[in-house]
């Protein structure tokens, strides 16, 4: 598990109107990378280009080419839905199915594959991905109850372990703590420096401090003006980026000279 | 892009003021102090003690609204450098105003022989050129010029050369009673804190580089130690 992503010139529009520019970018595995920019920088909409998510909006195109390893996600004949599976994403409002119990959420997307493993082996399964995503102890002796019962975070947990559950290879997270308490932020944050050992993991993140917190690697988007396409300025450790970036514009961001 | 942080930002600023304001407090503490010893003034000298409060109550403000700042804010990138760099700026400033109580001090020691000319002239060169490297390094400071920096390091040497000269001065005198014995080693410690001071205005100067490029000065020679 845990591959490594290459984007190469992607763009994206929604229509006429071009979000992504040009963005070349090699996500390494066993890491956790994360995008900063200001909105309508073009980082979430680059983060669904990855797994195909964003074709599925009506009217949206891409162009560019994206590997996950030396596999072209978009070459003819392959699935989406198996690339979304590859490419896992977890969103910025906890979304699990509301009356589906807390086991039947992480089985969910199992179900919805090619293949139902035995009910024996879906056990195991629930509990690994439970357990990985930090939430086996918590709801252990609640596996039945409807996933809309957890907290906040708890459901942004139990997310992560639906997404994890499918074994996938990097896992994207677009803003996954932006609707939770300082508390179960920091746990997701603790989270995220576990699953970096298993998989590749880019993160969106409007809180700097959270890039700075989490990630190994930071890369900064920016948009000249409103209605332009975002573009990567600048991509280096995170530890360079935060105390001496290269580009003015990258400084001015993380200083909060602008926003 | 609208400018945000702009409360920060100028709170940044005022802190910034605020080390320049030190700055020039320790050089002035330099002229004050230089006098009172050269002067054999014990009045001057008792003021330049008292006032050494009033660099450490601005020490400790500065050093409070940091870590207030740090806490708050948490900067990043070249605000990040800067506040830790005016930690580091205002460490090295403040020693300099109690580098010049210790010669302050010296005078009582002294009192109320009168310096020999050649130990006057030297001490003098000493005073003037103290002055200037501070001064200089406060510039370098206020103005976030790494270039001057680099000036500051080269200067190093005069105040080396000033020290060893006036060590000659005392070990020609070939003091041989103790109160003359006393009086060799005054002398010499006194010389010992200006190449102090002198040393303290490159350090706030490579901090100031640091600052501005994020990127640390090469090493350097730290001279000779006596």
């Amino acid at each position: 598990m845990s591959k490594r992503v290459q984007a190469e010139a992607v763009s994206a529009w929604f229509g006429d109107h071009q979000a992504v520019a040009d963005v070349t970018l090699t996500i390494e595995p066993k890491q956790v990378t994360a995008l900063i920019g200001p909105s309508g920088c073009g980082k979430s909409t680059f983060i669904r280009t990855l797994n195909r998510m964003h074709e599925a909006v009506v009217g949206a195109r891409m162009s560019g080419r994206v590997l996950l390893d030396d596999d072209d996600v978009y070459a003819p004949g392959v699935d989406p839905t198996a690339v979304r599976r590859t490419i896992g994403m977890v969103f910025q409002r906890p979304n699990p199915f509301p009356t589906m119990s807390v086991a039947g959420n992480v089985a969910s997307g199992l179900k919805f594959g090619d293949q139902r493993p035995a009910r024996r082996e879906m056990a195991g399964i629930v509990e690994r991905a439970l357990t990985q995503a930090g939430l086996w102890d918590e709801v252990k002796d609640r596996l039945d109850k409807p996933g809309a019962s957890l907290s906040g975070g708890q459901q942004q947990r139990l997310c992560i372990a639906r997404a994890i559950a499918v074994e996938p290879e990097v896992l994207l997270m677009d803003e996954p703590c932006s609707a939770l308490d300082p508390v179960s932020t920091l746990v997701i944050e603790d989270l995220i420096a576990e699953l970096k050992d298993r998989y590749t993991v880019v993160i969106v993140t409007h809180n700097m401090q959270q890039a700075a917190r989490v990630s190994d690697v930071t890369a900064f988007f920016n948009l000249s003006g409103a209605g332009e396409p975002g573009r990567l300025v600048e991509v280096g450790r995170t530890a360079k980026i935060f105390t001496r970036p290269d580009d003015e514009r990258t400084e001015a961001y993380v200083t909060g000279r602008f926003g | 892009m609208t400018e945000t942080r702009k409360l920060f930002h100028e709170e940044l600023d005022e802190l910034h003021a605020d080390v320049v304001r030190l700055g020039v407090m320790a050089s002035e503490a330099i002229e004050a102090a230089t006098g009172a010893f050269l002067d054999a003034d014990l009045g001057a000298a008792e003021r330049v003690v008292a006032h050494d409060a009033v660099l450490d109550d601005l020490t400790h403000s500065i050093e409070d609204r940091t870590y207030l700042l740090l806490a708050r804010q948490q900067p990043m990138a070249g605000d990040l450098r800067t506040l830790v760099t005016v930690l580091r700026v205002i460490h090295e400033l403040e020693r300099v105003g109690d580098l010049m109580v210790n010669v302050a001090k010296a005078t009582r020691r002294l009192y109320p022989q009168p310096l020999e000319p050649k130990v006057r002239g030297l001490i003098d060169r000493m005073r003037e050129q103290a002055g200037v490297q501070v001064r200089l390094a406060v510039d370098t400071f206020a103005d976030r010029d790494p270039e001057r920096a680099a000036a500051l390091s080269d200067m190093d040497d005069v105040m080396d050369d000033l020290q060893k000269d006036l060590f000659r001065v005392i070990f020609a005198a070939q003091a041989t009673d103790d109160a003359a014995i006393q009086r060799a080693v005054q002398i010499a410690l006194v010389g010992r804190y200006f190449e102090r001071v002198a040393d303290h205005a490159v350090n706030v100067a490579e901090r100031v580089a640091y600052m501005v490029t994020g990127k640390f000065a090469p090493r350097r020679d730290v001279g000779p130690a006596l």
